[in-house]
């Protein structure tokens, strides 16, 4: 019998805590949405759940840390329950262990596209740090099955645009030497980057205003 | 007083104390191929002097009443800025007032932000070359934050392209609505990353399926997934930025379906949820004239030598000094 307390309203789903024969876990329940049509609602709603699913599972067995899939139904999932904070819930890091978990992030998700999942929302909030300071990742919310170049670049921007530029570096090097295809994808971010809407986002950090 | 000549709307907007005079305007009517800059150009430098006269005339005050003018710097298509631009300076240099360039995304946010009175609101600002989730914040500077956006082409643009593909009559907006009003749901490809979204392979794969199916069941189906697309990117944003308002800017803004579904949106989270008159969601004068007030009373104004155009001028770009 699972008695569930709901922890966190998201825009996606709802995430209850609850326990599981003893075990602690999180149901990660998407709910419906008024404003969307229908059918769409539904779709979406059921194929993201399978999807997580089966990535987060898929993941699991390549060794990422990722929380395990306990059961599946519609439209919830019932995930093991990481007990940690994440990145940007702990700004308070010294930079070396900043450093240090970001290398994780970077071959974490060097395999992840190892094995074709680009995870679609890959930012500090999705990055997570336990008791025992393992790094875990979640969130496969919006994650992909792909070999696309592009997806995976994506990935890649998502957590540049999100962290200091010395800490993006080490994650960039764990990335690139746990990468078998890293040149073909750091040559697609280059030209990601270059599409004149990215340009100004990028440099906003470094820029004056008004110049 | 400010000119406004982004896309295909040549606007004279005349403001006093955040109160619009005048809002006048003149639009180059869309034929079956839509924009053609260099034509349009020509339209707006043919125009110009005519709409300024009129907007004058509306407001009631002669050309020694205006204190400082204002442009469009852009975003928009480059020849058409140009007749703004010169314009301005002309009129700055002929009466020597202070001339002030306006960033256009930030004029269509600060004129809904202003009749909304919400305060600090996350604005969704959708036309035909932008489709921005946009908030202001404070660092590294005050400016208005892009917290998602198009990857490729702005949500007008694509509805234009497909209904072009539809052979459907201008205005191309209205035209997919009408067509959609009686369709039925298809599956079409949805893609959102995190608070950004795609739209051409929407566009490419809608246009595709006009061959095989019913156009009012593809139409309908283009319009749901598209502005769902931006529902739910909005509400992330909504959700991170804990923003207690919403505003919807920009010529798509015009759309009812996109308005219903914004405001479901907004009230499940309790946030306020507003959307400015069709005149000003429209491009115009009036929001140009808005902020080049609102720049005249909080900063010095530009060298008319420096007061350029960029057809990509950002809105993330701007100092926001209000």
């Amino acid at each position: 019998m699972v008695k569930s307390k709901i922890i966190a309203e998201g825009a996606e789903s709802h995430i209850y805590s609850g326990n599981l024969f003893g075990f602690n876990l999180v149901i990660k329940y998407r709910h419906e949405k008024k404003y969307l049509a229908k059918e769409l609602d539904q779709l979406l709603r059921s194929q993201r759940t399978k999807t997580e699913a089966r990535l987060l599972a898929t993941a699991r067995l390549h060794g990422i840390n990722v929380p395990a899939v306990l059961l599946v139904r519609r439209h919830a999932l019932y995930i093991e329950r990481i007990n940690g904070k994440t990145l940007n819930e702990k700004p308070n890091t010294s930079t070396v262990a900043l450093s240090e978990i970001l290398k994780h992030a970077g071959r974490y998700l060097a395999q992840l596209h190892s094995i074709d999942i680009a995870h679609g929302d890959y930012t500090p909030a999705n990055i997570m740090v336990d008791m025992q300071n393992k790094v875990w990742v979640i969130d496969f919310g919006l994650s992909l099955q792909t070999a696309s170049l592009e997806e995976k670049a994506l990935d890649i921007l998502l957590m540049k645009r999100s962290i200091s530029r010395k800490a993006f570096r080490a994650f960039i090097d764990s990335y690139s030497r746990h990468c078998a295809k890293n040149s073909a994808i750091l040559g697609r971010l280059a030209e990601i980057e270059k599409r004149g809407r990215y340009q100004v986002r990028t440099l906003l950090a470094q820029q004056p205003p008004n110049s | 007083m400010a000119i406004e000549s982004s896309a295909h709307t040549l606007g004279v907007g005349i403001v006093k104390n955040g109160k619009v005079l005048a809002n006048s305007s003149a639009m180059y009517k869309i034929l079956d191929k839509g924009i053609i800059p260099a034509k349009v150009a020509e339209y707006h430098s043919k125009n110009v002097g005519l709409v300024i006269k009129r907007a004058l005339k509306e407001a009631g005050i002669s050309p020694n009443g205006i204190e400082a003018i204002g442009y469009t710097k852009g975003p928009g298509l480059g020849p058409c800025l140009r007749i703004a631009q010169v314009a301005a300076r002309t009129i700055a240099l002929l009466q020597s007032i202070p001339i002030f360039p306006v960033n256009h995304a930030v004029a269509h946010i600060e004129i809904a932000k202003r009749l909304s009175k919400i305060k600090n609101p996350l604005a969704l600002y959708v036309s035909g070359g932008n489709s921005q989730i946009i908030g202001l914040v404070e660092e590294p500077f005050r400016h208005y934050h892009i917290y998602g956006e198009t990857f490729d082409v702005g949500v007008g643009n694509m509805l234009d392209s497909f209904a072009r593909a539809a052979r459907l009559k201008p205005a191309w907006g209205s035209s997919v609505a009408k067509l959609a009003e009686r369709g039925h749901y298809i599956p079409m490809p949805y893609t959102v990353k995190g608070m950004d979204f795609t739209f051409t392979g929407l566009q490419t794969n809608a246009i595709k399926m006009l061959e095989e199916f019913d156009h009012r069941d593809v139409a309908f189906s283009l319009q749901e997934t598209a502005f769902a697309m931006l529902a739910e990117a909005t509400e992330r944003a909504l959700l991170l930025t804990k923003s207690t308002g919403l505003i919807l800017c920009g010529g798509v803004a015009q759309s009812a379906k996109l308005r219903k579904m914004l405001s479901t949106m907004a009230s499940l989270h309790k946030a306020e949820f507003y959307v400015a008159p069709n005149e000003y969601n429209a491009d115009n004068g009036a929001m140009i004239a808005l902020v080049t007030e609102l720049m005249l009373k909080n900063q010095q104004s530009t060298p008319p030598k420096r007061c350029t155009i960029d057809q990509k001028y950002r809105v993330d770009k701007v100092e926001i000094t209000w």
